[in-house]
């Protein structure tokens, strides 16, 4: 009991000295963990979300009907702004992405329309 | 004296015709452990720090193309993705992996070096990648590392593909945080018919590209042509970096290996 204590007053003292963060790094230094700090946020925003919906389902491009893709493509443009806003890392990194997933669904979708040609 | 003239003129020519032919464009091989590094150098010489040798051989026995050129958002050209340190430190581009907590083979991946003032030891840490024109020890060795990986004769001297298949390598297909997940769809191998009269077709396998690089990393930005046959593809410019060339000349086998792809029997 009294260990629990002394281990309370101790994180505490370190959140209270070195704020939350020192708590956090201590807490992560022993657990090798294999998620990136990016994604160790506590909960995953509403972009990332949407994003993560939208860009897990490239590999289903090809099943998709043309009005699914027209749908995805929107979703895409939708989301753009929304990653504009962030900090320059996440920036490049999600606009780039995103501008991949947006280049294939629209490749998929002028594909199958040339299919009906 | 005429026959003197004569044995003279001879030698000066078969010297000289070699030494003539050798002086055009002709690019020097890279050696195996050569073959897929890139050298960045975005901002490092800026700051006073010697520029990245990336070596592919390595890395891409450990994961897919996907996970990297994909999920990652590396470019596909060197410098293309405009990397900076603090990219890195907040855990994305090279700090998705080198952060000292993600695990390779059970033990921690080195981190990046930081922005911070550098201790020695850091400074020892940043010479592992920053490393251009210096001797720095490596956690793999080229030689040791492919010895027991089946041979080729190209790039790397190594057959990644059948490494894989023998389960000798196990490229990761994700990466915790940055692969959605989705399940994959495999397409259909295609044949693609070759120009020169006699020239085995090639039997494109689309399998195992989807596999290792998943579609959108090769479409529409490598092959936009939608309609099958619509494109139309020369080995010049495949040289030059397009299409297959986006791979298959600096890191993927080369093209000098033209078996791997031109495999369609001609008699069948």
């Amino acid at each position: 009991m009294n260990r629990m204590l002394r281990a309370t007053v101790v994180v505490c003292l370190l959140a209270g000295f070195m704020g939350p963060g020192a708590v956090l790094c201590a807490a992560q230094t022993g657990s090798h963990s294999t998620t990136p700090p990016a994604a160790q946020a506590p909960a995953r925003e509403a972009w990332q979300k949407e994003f993560d919906r939208i860009c897990s389902r490239t590999q289903e491009a090809m099943s998709f009907s043309e009005e699914e893709l027209a749908s995805l493509i929107q979703r895409c443009d939708a989301l753009a702004p929304q990653i504009e806003k962030l900090d320059e890392t996440r920036r490049k990194v999600y606009l780039g992405r995103l501008h991949m997933c947006r280049g294939l669904y629209a490749y998929v979708l002028e594909s199958k329309r040339n299919q009906k040609k | 004296m005429n026959r003197k003239c004569f044995v003279i003129l001879a030698m000066i020519v078969l010297f000289c015709i070699p030494s003539q032919a050798q002086t055009g464009s002709k690019k020097k091989r890279p050696l195996p452990y050569e073959f897929g590094r890139v050298v960045l150098n975005n901002n490092a010489t800026k700051y006073e720090m010697t520029p990245v040798v990336f070596e592919h051989w390595i890395h891409r026995s450990k994961f897919t193309c996907r996970v990297c050129h994909v999920d990652v958002g590396f470019g596909m050209k060197a410098g293309a993705t405009g990397i900076r340190a603090a990219d890195i430190e907040r855990g994305y581009y090279c700090g998705a992996c080198h952060n000292g907590r993600t695990l390779n083979d059970g033990k921690p991946i080195f981190a990046a070096c930081s922005n911070k003032k550098l201790t020695y030891e850091e400074q020892k840490r940043c010479d592992r990648c920053h490393s251009q024109g210096k001797r720095v020890p490596s956690d793999f060795d080229f030689f040791a590392f492919t010895a027991p990986l089946p041979k080729e004769r190209f790039g790397n001297g190594v057959d990644w593909e059948k490494s894989e298949e023998m389960g000798l390598i196990k490229p990761q297909t994700s990466l915790a945080g940055f692969t959605p997940k989705n399940p994959l769809v495999v397409q259909k191998d295609f044949d693609l018919n070759a120009k020169v009269e006699g020239m085995p077709d090639i039997i494109f396998s689309h399998k195992k590209h989807t596999v290792w690089n998943g579609c959108e990393l090769c479409h529409p930005e490598i092959f936009m042509g939608v309609k099958k046959g619509n494109s139309h593809y020369s080995m010049v410019d495949i040289s030059e970096g397009k299409s297959c060339g986006a791979c298959h000349v600096t890191v993927a086998f080369p093209l000098a290996d033209c078996q791997r792809c031109h495999a369609k029997p001609v008699h069948p």
